[in-house]
Protein backbone atom coordinates (compact mmCIF):
# COMPACT_ATOMS: atom_id res chain seq x y z
CA UNK A 1 0.00 0.00 0.00
CA UNK A 2 2.73 2.41 1.03
CA UNK A 3 4.78 1.67 -2.09
CA UNK A 4 1.78 2.03 -4.32
CA UNK A 5 0.85 5.34 -2.74
CA UNK A 6 4.33 6.80 -2.99
CA UNK A 7 4.60 5.63 -6.59
CA UNK A 8 1.27 7.30 -7.25
CA UNK A 9 2.47 10.46 -5.49
CA UNK A 10 5.65 10.52 -7.61
CA UNK A 11 3.67 10.21 -10.81
CA UNK A 12 1.38 13.03 -9.74
CA UNK A 13 4.38 15.19 -8.85
CA UNK A 14 6.01 14.50 -12.20
CA UNK A 15 2.73 15.43 -13.82
CA UNK A 16 3.15 18.90 -12.38
CA UNK A 17 1.14 18.76 -9.17
CA UNK A 18 0.99 22.07 -7.40
CA UNK A 19 3.53 24.01 -5.40
CA UNK A 20 4.62 22.91 -1.97
CA UNK A 21 3.01 19.57 -2.57
CA UNK A 22 6.55 19.07 -3.91
CA UNK A 23 8.11 20.10 -0.60
CA UNK A 24 9.37 16.86 0.93
CA UNK A 25 8.23 15.71 4.37
CA UNK A 26 9.66 17.97 7.05
CA UNK A 27 10.78 20.82 4.79
CA UNK A 28 7.80 23.04 5.55
CA UNK A 29 8.62 22.89 9.26
CA UNK A 30 12.23 23.93 8.60
CA UNK A 31 11.07 27.25 7.14
CA UNK A 32 9.67 28.28 10.54
CA UNK A 33 13.31 29.16 11.34
CA UNK A 34 15.03 28.93 7.94
CA UNK A 35 12.64 31.09 5.94
CA UNK A 36 12.66 30.85 2.17
CA UNK A 37 12.26 34.61 1.98
CA UNK A 38 15.12 36.73 3.28
CA UNK A 39 14.63 38.17 6.77
CA UNK A 40 17.23 40.78 7.73
CA UNK A 41 19.49 40.61 10.80
CA UNK A 42 18.85 36.97 11.56
CA UNK A 43 21.22 34.97 13.73
CA UNK A 44 19.71 31.84 12.17
CA UNK A 45 21.51 30.98 8.91
CA UNK A 46 19.50 31.23 5.71
CA UNK A 47 19.76 27.97 3.76
CA UNK A 48 17.58 28.65 0.72
CA UNK A 49 19.68 28.32 -2.44
CA UNK A 50 22.67 26.71 -0.67
CA UNK A 51 24.24 23.73 -2.42
CA UNK A 52 22.46 20.50 -1.55
CA UNK A 53 25.72 18.67 -0.80
CA UNK A 54 26.67 21.30 1.76
CA UNK A 55 23.29 21.04 3.51
CA UNK A 56 23.47 17.23 3.52
CA UNK A 57 26.95 17.37 5.08
CA UNK A 58 25.81 19.79 7.79
CA UNK A 59 22.76 17.71 8.65
CA UNK A 60 24.78 14.49 8.83
CA UNK A 61 27.37 16.16 11.06
CA UNK A 62 24.70 17.63 13.33
CA UNK A 63 22.94 14.28 13.52
CA UNK A 64 26.14 12.40 14.43
CA UNK A 65 27.35 15.11 16.78
CA UNK A 66 30.50 15.65 14.68
CA UNK A 67 29.48 19.30 14.37
CA UNK A 68 28.41 21.15 17.52
CA UNK A 69 24.95 22.69 17.46
CA UNK A 70 22.28 24.04 19.78
CA UNK A 71 19.04 22.64 18.42
CA UNK A 72 19.98 21.15 15.04
CA UNK A 73 21.48 17.95 16.43
CA UNK A 74 18.22 17.22 18.24
CA UNK A 75 16.19 17.90 15.10
CA UNK A 76 18.44 16.10 12.58
CA UNK A 77 18.12 12.88 14.60
CA UNK A 78 14.49 12.74 13.46
CA UNK A 79 15.41 12.34 9.77
CA UNK A 80 16.93 9.47 7.78
CA UNK A 81 19.40 9.83 4.90
CA UNK A 82 16.74 9.83 2.19
CA UNK A 83 14.70 12.50 3.99
CA UNK A 84 17.80 14.64 4.48
CA UNK A 85 18.69 14.31 0.78
CA UNK A 86 15.19 15.37 -0.23
CA UNK A 87 15.06 18.36 2.13
CA UNK A 88 18.53 19.51 1.08
CA UNK A 89 17.60 19.26 -2.61
CA UNK A 90 14.41 21.25 -2.00
CA UNK A 91 16.20 24.08 -0.16
CA UNK A 92 18.95 24.10 -2.78
CA UNK A 93 16.29 24.64 -5.46
CA UNK A 94 14.81 27.70 -3.70
CA UNK A 95 15.91 31.16 -4.86
CA UNK A 96 18.95 32.30 -2.82
CA UNK B 1 -2.94 2.47 8.44
CA UNK B 2 -6.46 3.04 9.66
CA UNK B 3 -5.90 6.68 8.91
CA UNK B 4 -4.72 5.94 5.42
CA UNK B 5 -7.78 3.86 4.69
CA UNK B 6 -10.02 6.55 6.06
CA UNK B 7 -8.19 9.06 3.93
CA UNK B 8 -8.64 7.07 0.79
CA UNK B 9 -12.33 7.03 1.54
CA UNK B 10 -12.46 10.73 2.31
CA UNK B 11 -10.24 11.88 -0.52
CA UNK B 12 -12.43 10.42 -3.20
CA UNK B 13 -9.81 8.01 -4.49
CA UNK B 14 -12.37 5.26 -3.95
CA UNK B 15 -14.98 7.31 -5.81
CA UNK B 16 -17.62 6.43 -3.25
CA UNK B 17 -20.59 8.75 -3.33
CA UNK B 18 -20.60 10.54 0.02
CA UNK B 19 -20.86 14.16 1.08
CA UNK B 20 -17.18 14.11 1.99
CA UNK B 21 -16.09 13.43 -1.59
CA UNK B 22 -18.71 15.39 -3.48
CA UNK B 23 -17.19 18.81 -2.92
CA UNK B 24 -13.62 17.87 -3.85
CA UNK B 25 -14.94 16.19 -7.00
CA UNK B 26 -16.59 19.46 -8.05
CA UNK B 27 -13.48 21.42 -7.12
CA UNK B 28 -11.32 19.12 -9.19
CA UNK B 29 -13.56 19.54 -12.19
CA UNK B 30 -13.23 23.31 -11.99
CA UNK B 31 -9.56 23.33 -11.01
CA UNK B 32 -10.45 25.51 -8.07
CA UNK B 33 -12.22 25.38 -4.74
CA UNK B 34 -13.33 27.37 -1.73
CA UNK B 35 -11.39 27.22 1.51
CA UNK B 36 -12.42 29.18 4.58
CA UNK B 37 -9.91 29.66 7.39
CA UNK B 38 -11.18 30.79 10.78
CA UNK B 39 -8.68 32.52 13.07
CA UNK B 40 -5.84 34.83 12.07
CA UNK B 41 -3.06 33.70 14.39
CA UNK B 42 0.09 31.72 13.66
CA UNK B 43 -1.96 28.75 12.44
CA UNK B 44 -4.74 30.45 10.49
CA UNK B 45 -2.77 33.25 8.83
CA UNK B 46 -0.05 30.79 7.81
CA UNK B 47 -2.62 28.34 6.43
CA UNK B 48 -4.38 31.06 4.42
CA UNK B 49 -1.18 32.51 2.97
CA UNK B 50 0.24 29.08 2.16
CA UNK B 51 -2.96 27.98 0.42
CA UNK B 52 -3.02 31.11 -1.73
CA UNK B 53 0.65 30.66 -2.63
CA UNK B 54 0.33 26.95 -3.43
CA UNK B 55 -2.80 27.21 -5.52
CA UNK B 56 -3.55 30.70 -6.86
CA UNK B 57 -6.88 29.46 -8.29
CA UNK B 58 -8.26 28.68 -4.85
CA UNK B 59 -10.72 31.10 -3.24
CA UNK B 60 -9.24 31.49 0.24
CA UNK B 61 -11.04 33.56 2.87
CA UNK B 62 -9.55 34.28 6.29
CA UNK B 63 -12.19 35.11 8.90
CA UNK B 64 -10.69 37.26 11.65
CA UNK B 65 -12.51 40.08 13.46
CA UNK B 66 -9.41 41.76 14.90
CA UNK B 67 -7.63 44.04 12.41
CA UNK B 68 -4.36 43.48 14.29
CA UNK B 69 -2.97 40.26 15.74
CA UNK B 70 -1.14 40.50 19.06
CA UNK B 71 1.45 37.76 19.41
CA UNK B 72 1.82 35.82 22.65
CA UNK B 73 5.40 34.63 22.05
CA UNK B 74 7.76 37.29 23.41
CA UNK B 75 4.91 39.01 25.30
CA UNK B 76 6.63 37.98 28.54
CA UNK B 77 9.38 40.42 27.52
CA UNK B 78 6.74 43.15 27.40
CA UNK B 79 5.92 42.39 31.04
CA UNK B 80 9.58 42.83 31.94
CA UNK B 81 9.81 46.18 30.07
CA UNK B 82 12.26 44.59 27.63
CA UNK B 83 9.99 45.05 24.66
CA UNK B 84 7.29 47.37 23.43
CA UNK B 85 3.79 46.07 22.80
CA UNK B 86 3.89 47.54 19.27
CA UNK B 87 6.55 44.93 18.42
CA UNK B 88 3.96 42.24 19.16
CA UNK B 89 1.38 43.55 16.70
CA UNK B 90 0.87 42.34 13.15
CA UNK B 91 -1.74 43.38 10.58
CA UNK B 92 -3.17 41.41 7.69
CA UNK B 93 -1.96 43.44 4.69
CA UNK B 94 0.63 40.78 3.91
CA UNK B 95 -2.07 38.10 4.05
CA UNK B 96 -4.18 40.12 1.58
CA UNK B 97 -1.17 40.64 -0.69
CA UNK B 98 -0.79 36.86 -0.89
CA UNK B 99 -4.22 36.73 -2.52
CA UNK B 100 -6.33 35.91 0.52
CA UNK B 101 -9.70 37.60 1.09
CA UNK B 102 -9.87 38.77 4.69
CA UNK B 103 -13.37 38.85 6.21
CA UNK B 104 -12.98 41.29 9.13
CA UNK B 105 -15.72 39.79 11.24
CA UNK B 106 -16.25 36.89 13.61
CA UNK B 107 -17.37 33.39 12.69
CA UNK B 108 -20.48 32.73 14.77
CA UNK B 109 -21.52 29.25 13.64
CA UNK B 110 -20.44 26.39 11.41
CA UNK B 111 -22.96 24.18 9.61
CA UNK B 112 -20.91 21.08 8.75
CA UNK B 113 -23.77 19.44 6.81
CA UNK B 114 -24.30 22.49 4.58
CA UNK B 115 -20.56 23.25 4.51
CA UNK B 116 -21.08 26.89 5.41
CA UNK B 117 -19.84 29.34 8.04
CA UNK B 118 -22.12 32.06 9.43
CA UNK B 119 -20.47 35.38 10.14
CA UNK B 120 -21.28 38.10 12.67
CA UNK B 121 -22.00 40.54 9.84
CA UNK B 122 -24.93 38.35 8.79
CA UNK B 123 -23.33 36.79 5.73
CA UNK B 124 -22.57 33.13 5.07
CA UNK B 125 -19.48 31.61 3.50
CA UNK B 126 -19.71 28.28 1.71
CA UNK B 127 -16.64 26.06 1.76
CA UNK B 128 -15.28 22.92 0.22
CA UNK B 129 -12.83 22.64 3.09
CA UNK B 130 -12.85 24.57 6.37
CA UNK B 131 -9.73 25.14 8.47
CA UNK B 132 -10.34 26.12 12.08
CA UNK B 133 -7.42 27.65 13.92
CA UNK B 134 -9.28 29.69 16.53
CA UNK B 135 -6.89 29.26 19.46
CA UNK B 136 -8.02 29.02 23.05
CA UNK B 137 -10.76 30.34 25.24
CA UNK B 138 -10.20 30.88 28.93
CA UNK B 139 -12.20 28.24 30.80
CA UNK B 140 -14.26 30.73 32.78
CA UNK B 141 -15.86 29.07 35.78
CA UNK B 142 -13.50 26.08 35.82
CA UNK B 143 -11.45 27.69 38.61
CA UNK B 144 -13.97 28.83 41.25
CA UNK B 145 -13.92 32.60 41.66
CA UNK B 146 -12.17 33.24 38.35
CA UNK B 147 -14.44 35.00 35.84
CA UNK B 148 -14.10 37.94 33.44
CA UNK B 149 -14.39 40.44 36.29
CA UNK B 150 -11.76 38.58 38.34
CA UNK B 151 -9.37 38.76 35.38
CA UNK B 152 -9.43 42.56 35.69
CA UNK B 153 -8.02 42.17 39.24
CA UNK B 154 -5.93 39.05 38.74
CA UNK B 155 -4.95 39.11 35.05
CA UNK B 156 -4.29 35.90 33.17
CA UNK B 157 -2.33 37.67 30.40
CA UNK B 158 -2.57 34.37 28.52
CA UNK B 159 -3.95 36.15 25.46
CA UNK B 160 -1.54 38.95 24.68
CA UNK B 161 -2.96 42.47 24.60
CA UNK B 162 -4.71 44.55 27.28
CA UNK B 163 -4.24 41.75 29.83
CA UNK B 164 -0.47 41.85 29.29
CA UNK B 165 -0.40 45.61 29.83
CA UNK B 166 -2.63 45.33 32.90
CA UNK B 167 -0.26 42.83 34.53
CA UNK B 168 2.71 45.05 33.68
CA UNK B 169 1.03 48.10 35.25
CA UNK B 170 0.28 46.11 38.39
CA UNK B 171 3.92 45.01 38.65
CA UNK B 172 5.09 48.58 38.11
CA UNK B 173 2.73 49.87 40.82
CA UNK B 174 3.68 47.23 43.37
CA UNK B 175 5.70 48.23 46.45
CA UNK B 176 9.22 46.80 46.65
CA UNK B 177 8.96 43.76 48.91
CA UNK B 178 5.61 42.67 47.51
CA UNK B 179 4.66 39.07 46.84
CA UNK B 180 3.86 38.17 43.23
CA UNK B 181 1.86 34.95 42.98
CA UNK B 182 1.42 33.04 39.72
CA UNK B 183 -0.75 29.99 39.22
CA UNK B 184 -0.04 27.46 36.48
CA UNK B 185 -2.74 25.05 35.25
CA UNK B 186 -2.80 21.31 34.69
CA UNK B 187 -2.04 20.02 31.19
CA UNK B 188 -2.98 20.63 28.46
CA UNK B 189 -2.72 24.38 28.01
CA UNK B 190 -1.28 26.94 25.59
CA UNK B 191 2.53 27.23 25.65
CA UNK B 192 3.72 24.64 28.21
CA UNK B 193 6.99 26.46 29.09
CA UNK B 194 5.27 29.87 29.06
CA UNK B 195 4.44 30.20 32.76
CA UNK B 196 8.04 29.45 33.70
CA UNK B 197 9.53 31.84 31.14
CA UNK B 198 7.15 34.45 32.55
CA UNK B 199 8.23 33.68 36.12
CA UNK B 200 11.86 33.99 35.02
CA UNK B 201 11.44 37.35 33.31
CA UNK B 202 9.30 38.79 36.11
CA UNK B 203 12.05 37.63 38.51
CA UNK B 204 14.65 39.34 36.31
CA UNK B 205 12.62 42.55 36.43
CA UNK B 206 11.99 42.33 40.18
CA UNK B 207 15.69 41.76 40.83
CA UNK B 208 16.48 44.94 38.88
CA UNK B 209 13.66 47.16 40.15
CA UNK B 210 12.10 45.72 43.33
CA UNK B 211 14.79 43.42 44.76
CA UNK B 212 13.10 42.79 48.11
CA UNK B 213 10.10 41.21 46.35
CA UNK B 214 9.36 37.51 45.97
CA UNK B 215 7.69 35.39 43.30
CA UNK B 216 5.66 32.32 44.21
CA UNK B 217 4.49 29.85 41.53
CA UNK B 218 1.58 27.64 42.56
CA UNK B 219 1.44 24.72 40.15
CA UNK B 220 -1.23 22.13 39.40
CA UNK B 221 1.54 19.86 38.07
CA UNK B 222 4.55 18.07 39.50
CA UNK B 223 6.55 18.31 36.28
CA UNK B 224 6.78 20.99 33.61
CA UNK B 225 8.53 21.74 30.33
CA UNK B 226 12.31 22.37 30.52
CA UNK B 227 11.96 21.99 34.29
CA UNK B 228 15.57 21.23 35.22
CA UNK B 229 16.86 24.02 33.00
CA UNK B 230 14.48 26.56 34.52
CA UNK B 231 15.13 25.45 38.10
CA UNK B 232 18.89 25.43 37.64
CA UNK B 233 18.73 28.93 36.13
CA UNK B 234 16.50 30.22 38.94
CA UNK B 235 18.96 28.91 41.55
CA UNK B 236 21.81 30.62 39.73
CA UNK B 237 20.20 33.91 38.64
CA UNK B 238 17.41 34.52 41.15
CA UNK B 239 18.37 32.74 44.39
CA UNK B 240 15.76 33.19 47.10
CA UNK B 241 13.50 35.15 44.77
CA UNK B 242 11.55 32.40 42.98
CA UNK B 243 9.71 29.64 44.82
CA UNK B 244 7.89 26.87 42.92
CA UNK B 245 5.24 24.80 44.73
CA UNK B 246 4.31 21.59 42.86
CA UNK B 247 1.00 19.78 42.97
CA UNK B 248 2.26 17.21 45.46
CA UNK B 249 3.22 19.95 47.90
CA UNK B 250 -0.10 21.77 47.75
CA UNK B 251 0.49 23.84 44.62
CA UNK B 252 -2.91 23.31 43.02
CA UNK B 253 -5.02 26.45 43.22
CA UNK B 254 -8.59 25.41 44.00
CA UNK B 255 -10.23 28.85 44.08
CA UNK B 256 -9.39 32.54 43.98
CA UNK B 257 -10.80 35.59 45.73
CA UNK B 258 -10.31 38.62 43.52
CA UNK B 259 -11.49 41.04 46.23
CA UNK B 260 -8.47 40.21 48.41
CA UNK B 261 -6.11 38.95 45.64
CA UNK B 262 -6.01 35.59 47.40
CA UNK B 263 -5.21 32.24 45.80
CA UNK B 264 -6.51 29.27 47.76
CA UNK B 265 -4.96 25.79 47.81
CA UNK B 266 -5.77 22.74 49.93
CA UNK B 267 -2.75 23.68 52.05
CA UNK B 268 -3.35 27.38 52.62
CA UNK B 269 -4.25 30.82 51.40
CA UNK B 270 -1.78 33.03 49.55
CA UNK B 271 -2.49 36.74 49.56
CA UNK B 272 -0.71 38.43 46.68
CA UNK B 273 0.37 41.98 45.99
CA UNK B 274 0.12 41.04 42.30
CA UNK B 275 -1.64 37.87 41.16
CA UNK B 276 -1.23 36.31 37.71
CA UNK B 277 -3.75 33.49 37.35
CA UNK B 278 -3.11 31.28 34.33
CA UNK B 279 -6.42 29.43 34.31
CA UNK B 280 -7.64 26.22 32.66
CA UNK B 281 -8.34 26.62 28.94
CA UNK B 282 -10.40 25.04 26.16
CA UNK B 283 -10.59 25.16 22.39
CA UNK B 284 -12.22 28.44 21.32
CA UNK B 285 -16.01 28.61 21.23
CA UNK B 286 -16.36 28.31 17.44
CA UNK B 287 -14.63 24.92 17.51
CA UNK B 288 -16.96 23.68 20.21
CA UNK B 289 -19.98 25.09 18.32
CA UNK B 290 -18.84 23.39 15.11
CA UNK B 291 -18.88 20.04 16.88
CA UNK B 292 -15.18 19.36 16.42
CA UNK B 293 -14.29 19.47 20.15
CA UNK B 294 -14.74 16.35 22.27
CA UNK B 295 -15.59 16.09 25.95
CA UNK B 296 -12.09 17.24 26.91
CA UNK B 297 -12.85 20.62 25.32
CA UNK B 298 -10.14 20.10 22.66
CA UNK B 299 -10.36 18.90 19.05
CA UNK B 300 -9.26 15.42 17.97
CA UNK B 301 -7.81 15.28 14.44
CA UNK B 302 -6.16 12.66 12.24
CA UNK B 303 -2.40 13.18 11.90
CA UNK B 304 -1.93 13.65 8.14
CA UNK B 305 -4.15 16.58 7.11
CA UNK B 306 -5.49 17.38 10.62
CA UNK B 307 -9.04 16.69 9.53
CA UNK B 308 -11.45 16.48 12.44
CA UNK B 309 -12.22 13.00 13.70
CA UNK B 310 -15.74 14.27 14.43
CA UNK B 311 -16.71 16.33 11.35
CA UNK B 312 -15.46 15.51 7.83
CA UNK B 313 -14.37 18.48 5.73
CA UNK B 314 -13.23 20.49 8.76
CA UNK B 315 -9.54 20.68 9.60
CA UNK B 316 -8.38 21.91 13.01
CA UNK B 317 -4.88 23.07 13.85
CA UNK B 318 -2.95 25.06 16.41
CA UNK B 319 -3.71 25.38 20.11
CA UNK B 320 -7.32 24.17 19.84
CA UNK B 321 -6.38 20.78 18.36
CA UNK B 322 -5.18 17.59 20.03
CA UNK B 323 -1.91 17.06 18.20
CA UNK B 324 -0.50 14.00 19.95
CA UNK B 325 3.04 14.73 21.06
CA UNK B 326 3.16 18.26 19.63
CA UNK B 327 2.73 21.03 22.19
CA UNK B 328 0.45 24.04 21.83
CA UNK B 329 3.01 26.50 20.50
CA UNK B 330 3.22 29.16 17.80
CA UNK B 331 5.99 27.20 16.07
CA UNK B 332 3.79 24.10 16.05
CA UNK B 333 0.73 25.99 14.74
CA UNK B 334 2.80 27.52 11.92
CA UNK B 335 4.26 24.11 11.02
CA UNK B 336 0.88 22.38 11.18
CA UNK B 337 -0.65 25.10 9.00
CA UNK B 338 1.84 24.53 6.18
CA UNK B 339 1.28 20.77 6.28
CA UNK B 340 -2.49 21.26 6.42
CA UNK B 341 -2.50 23.73 3.51
CA UNK B 342 -0.55 21.35 1.28
CA UNK B 343 -2.84 18.47 2.28
CA UNK B 344 -5.97 20.52 1.57
CA UNK B 345 -4.63 21.39 -1.89
CA UNK B 346 -4.05 17.67 -2.46
CA UNK B 347 -7.50 16.70 -1.21
CA UNK B 348 -9.25 19.31 -3.35
CA UNK B 349 -7.40 17.95 -6.37
CA UNK B 350 -8.35 14.37 -5.51
CA UNK B 351 -4.81 13.48 -4.48
CA UNK B 352 -3.81 11.51 -1.42
CA UNK B 353 -1.79 13.63 1.05
CA UNK B 354 1.49 11.96 1.95
CA UNK B 355 2.48 11.34 5.56
CA UNK B 356 4.09 14.52 6.92
CA UNK B 357 6.99 15.06 9.27
CA UNK B 358 6.69 18.06 11.59
CA UNK B 359 9.15 19.86 13.82
CA UNK B 360 8.55 21.92 16.91
CA UNK B 361 11.16 24.21 18.43
CA UNK B 362 10.38 26.44 21.42
CA UNK B 363 12.81 28.89 22.94
CA UNK B 364 12.32 30.35 26.40
CA UNK B 365 14.21 33.26 27.87
CA UNK B 366 15.26 32.92 31.48
CA UNK B 367 16.96 36.33 31.26
CA UNK B 368 17.38 38.68 28.29
CA UNK B 369 20.65 37.00 27.26
CA UNK B 370 19.90 33.51 28.57
CA UNK B 371 17.88 31.25 26.27
CA UNK B 372 16.93 27.58 26.53
CA UNK B 373 15.09 25.41 24.04
CA UNK B 374 13.06 22.28 23.52
CA UNK B 375 12.61 20.57 20.18
CA UNK B 376 10.71 17.58 18.84
CA UNK B 377 10.18 15.81 15.52
CA UNK B 378 6.83 14.15 14.86
CA UNK B 379 5.19 11.79 12.38
CA UNK B 380 1.85 10.01 12.12
CA UNK B 381 1.91 6.76 14.05
CA UNK B 382 -1.13 4.68 15.04
CA UNK B 383 -3.51 7.53 14.29
CA UNK B 384 -1.71 10.29 16.18
CA UNK B 385 1.25 12.61 15.71
CA UNK B 386 3.95 10.84 17.69
CA UNK B 387 7.47 11.86 18.73
CA UNK B 388 10.12 10.23 16.57
CA UNK B 389 12.18 8.26 19.09
CA UNK B 390 15.74 9.46 19.57
CA UNK B 391 15.04 12.93 18.22
CA UNK B 392 14.22 16.11 20.08
CA UNK B 393 14.89 17.08 23.68
CA UNK B 394 16.02 20.10 25.63
CA UNK B 395 19.18 22.19 25.80
CA UNK B 396 21.99 20.60 27.81
CA UNK B 397 21.95 21.31 31.54
CA UNK B 398 25.65 22.17 31.43
CA UNK B 399 26.08 24.71 28.65
CA UNK B 400 29.36 24.91 26.79
CA UNK B 401 30.64 28.34 25.78
CA UNK B 402 27.97 30.95 25.24
CA UNK B 403 25.19 28.52 24.32
CA UNK B 404 22.62 30.37 26.49
CA UNK B 405 23.44 33.68 24.79
CA UNK B 406 23.32 32.00 21.39
CA UNK B 407 19.90 30.49 22.09
CA UNK B 408 18.61 33.89 23.24
CA UNK B 409 19.72 35.30 19.87
CA UNK B 410 18.08 32.41 18.03
CA UNK B 411 14.87 33.07 19.95
CA UNK B 412 14.59 36.64 18.73
CA UNK B 413 15.54 35.65 15.18
CA UNK B 414 12.90 32.92 15.23
CA UNK B 415 10.24 35.44 16.27
CA UNK B 416 11.10 37.77 13.39
CA UNK B 417 11.22 34.92 10.89
CA UNK B 418 8.02 33.18 11.94
CA UNK B 419 6.03 36.40 12.07
CA UNK B 420 7.35 37.30 8.61
CA UNK B 421 6.36 33.90 7.27
CA UNK B 422 2.95 34.09 8.94
CA UNK B 423 1.92 37.68 8.23
CA UNK B 424 4.15 38.59 5.27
Amino acid sequence: MRLLLSALASILLLAGAAGAADAPAGASSCTGCHAVQAVPDSAIPRIAGRPAAELVRFLHDYRSGAAPSSVMGRIAKGFDDAQIDAIAAWFAAQPP
Amino acid sequence: MTTRRRFLELSGAAAVASPAVAAPAVARAQGTGKVVVVGGGFGGATAARTLAQLQPGLAVTLVEPDPVFTACPFSNLVLAELRDMDQQRFGYDGVRRAGVTVAPTAATAVDPAARAVSLADGSRLAYDRLILSPGIDIGWGRLPGYDEAAAEKMPHAWKAGPQTLLLRRQLQAMEDGGLVVMSSPANPFRCPPGPYERASLIAWWLKAHKPRSKLLILDSKDVFSKQRLFQSAWAKLYPGLVEWVPLSQGGKVTSVDPATLTLVTDFGRHKAAVANVIPPQTAAAIARQAGVADRTGWCPVEPVAFESKLQPGIHVLGDSAIMGGMPKSAFAANAQAKVCAAAVVDLLAGRQPVDPVLINTCYSLVAPDYGISIAGVYRPDKGVLADIPGAGGVSPLEAAGDLRGQEALYASSWFRIVTTETFG
